[in-house]
C-alpha cells in the first residue's frame, strides 16, 4: 500500500477505498460506487461554530423555561413545556413513552449541546478538552437518537389539532425551538472528520 | 485511477465511530481503534440476525399500535377513545386534509415504507443477490433518514395530553396504543441501526471474473 492510512476514507455504506482530497468551497466528495456523501467541505471556523454553539443554547433555555403553547379557557390556563409533557406522562405505562420523549426531545439536546460547548471552547483555547476523544464518541453515538425537528413538527400539529376548536397561543417556547432546530441542523452538518482533527491536533 | 479496492481485500479496516483506517489483524484477538478506542470489526457482527429480529419485533408491536386506542379525549358530551387511524379519519373528514395527511405519513407510511424496505434488503442479502447494489444501498439511507419520523405521533399525544387539562370541559390521556407505537418506532430504529450495508456490496459480481 502506497497510500498512508491517515489519507484513506474507507465508504461507510459500501466499503470501498478512497483517497482523500482537498475539497473547495461548497464541494462535497461522494463514492464512486453506492453515492454515500464522504465528506463535505469545512466552511466554519471554530469561532463561528462556537458561536452557533452558545446561541442553540440560549434557545435550548428559552424553549424550556417558556411555554410552546398556551391555553385559557374559561378561567383555566394550561401550557405545554418539552420537560413537562415529558414529566406528565412519567407515570403507569405512559412512562415508557414518557421516557423515550424525555430522553430523544430533552436530554439528548442538552448533552449534545454541552459536549460541544465544552469541545469547542478548550479547541479556542488550543488545548486539548479532557476526555476530549469520550465526548466525540458520544456526540456520534448520540446523534440518531435527538430529535428536536420531530418535537417541533409535532408541535406544530398539535397546535394546528387543538385550534380547530380552542384558542391555542404559541409561546416564545415555539420560536425558541424552531431556532434550536435549525442550529442543531447547521451543526449536525459538521462532519466528524473535523471533530476527530480536533483529537490529533491535541496530541 | 486504478481499479477500485476494497478495504476488505487490502487488508484494512476502517472504525466505524471516527472512520480512522488501521491495518487489519487476525481475528482471533479483539482489536480497538488507535484514536477513539471503538471496538474494530470488519462488519457489524450479527447484523443480519439483529436486524431481522427487530424488524420481527417492530411488526408485532405495530398490530397492537394500530388495533389500541393511543388517546382518550373526554368533552361535555362524554368521552372518546381514537386510534391512529381513526384520528386520521376524522381529521380528514372534517376537511382537515393537510394534518391528517401529516399524521398518516408520519404514522402509517413511514413505519410500513421502513417494514418493506429493510425487509427487502435483507430478503436480497439472504439470496446472495447481486443485482441494483447501488439502489438498495440509497434504499438502506432512506431508512436512515425517515427513521424518527414516525416518533411525531407520540409527540402529538403527549402534547395534547399536557394542554387539554380541563375538568368536565375537555380533557385528553394516551392509551395504551401509544405504548405499543413508541415500540414500533424504537424497534425499527434499532433494526436500521443494526443492518450495515456493506454487507449488500460483499456479494460478488459474476460478470466482474
Amino acid at each position: 500500500m502506497s497510500v498512508p492510512e491517515n489519507e484513506l476514507i474507507v465508504c461507510p455504506h459500501c466499503d470501498l477505498l478512497h483517497r482523500s482530497a482537498a475539497l473547495g468551497r461548497h464541494e462535497i466528495a461522494v463514492c464512486i460506487a453506492c453515492g454515500h456523501t464522504l465528506a463535505r467541505h469545512q466552511s466554519f471556523s471554530v469561532d463561528q461554530l462556537l458561536a452557533l454553539t452558545v446561541a442553540a443554547a440560549l434557545c435550548f433555555l428559552i424553549g424550556n423555561a417558556y411555554p410552546l403553547m398556551t391555553i385559557d379557557l374559561a378561567g383555566m390556563h394550561t401550557e405545554a413545556t418539552a420537560w413537562g409533557t415529558a414529566l406528565l406522562m412519567l407515570h403507569g405505562w405512559a412512562a415508557v413513552p414518557g421516557v423515550v420523549l424525555a430522553v430523544s426531545m430533552f436530554l439528548l439536546p442538552l448533552l449534545q449541546i454541552a459536549l460541544l460547548l465544552w469541545v469547542l471552547s478548550f479547541a479556542r483555547m488550543q488545548r486539548p478538552a479532557p476526555g476530549l476523544r469520550a465526548a466525540l464518541v458520544v456526540l456520534h453515538r448520540s446523534r440518531s437518537w435527538s430529535m428536536t425537528e420531530v418535537f417541533l413538527l409535532g408541535a406544530l400539529v398539535a397546535i394546528v389539532k387543538l385550534s380547530s376548536w380552542l384558542h391555542v397561543v404559541a409561546g416564545i417556547g415555539l420560536w425558541a425551538l424552531l431556532s434550536l432546530t435549525i442550529l442543531l441542523t447547521i451543526l449536525s452538518l459538521v462532519e466528524g472528520r473535523f471533530w476527530w482533527s480536533l483529537a490529533e491536533a491535541s496530541e | 485511477m486504478s481499479r477500485p479496492i476494497r478495504s476488505l481485500t487490502a487488508g484494512l479496516v476502517a472504525c466505524r465511530t471516527c472512520g480512522l483506517v488501521s491495518r487489519r489483524v487476525p481475528d482471533t484477538q479483539p482489536s480497538y481503534c488507535s484514536r477513539c478506542d471503538t471496538r474494530l470489526h470488519q462488519r457489524l457482527p450479527g447484523s443480519a440476525e439483529k436486524t431481522l429480529a427487530w424488524l420481527i419485533a417492530a411488526v408485532i408491536l405495530y398490530i397492537p399500535s394500530n388495533v389500541l386506542p393511543v388517546m382518550y379525549v373526554s368533552g361535555i358530551g362524554g368521552g372518546q377513545e381514537s386510534t391512529i387511524l381513526g384520528g386520521v379519519l376524522s381529521f380528514w373528514r372534517g376537511g382537515d386534509w393537510p394534518i391528517a395527511s401529516v399524521i398518516f405519513i408520519a404514522s402509517v407510511v413511514v413505519p410500513a415504507t421502513k417494514f418493506l424496505a429493510i425487509g427487502l434488503i435483507l430478503w436480497t442479502l439472504h439470496r446472495r443477490s447481486d443485482c441494483a447494489r447501488r439502489q438498495r444501498t440509497a434504499l438502506y439511507r432512506l431508512v436512515e433518514v425517515i427513521g424518527y419520523w414516525s416518533m411525531l405521533d407520540v409527540v402529538v399525544v403527549g402534547l395534547t395530553s399536557a394542554l387539554l387539562q380541563f375538568e368536565g370541559i375537555g380533557a385528553a390521556e394516551p392509551r395504551l396504543g401509544i405504548v405499543f407505537f413508541c415500540g414500533v418506532v424504537v424497534a425499527t430504529m434499532i433494526s436500521a441501526l443494526s443492518l450495515d450495508p456493506r454487507l449488500i456490496w460483499d456479494v460478488e459480481r459474476n460478470s466482474e471474473h
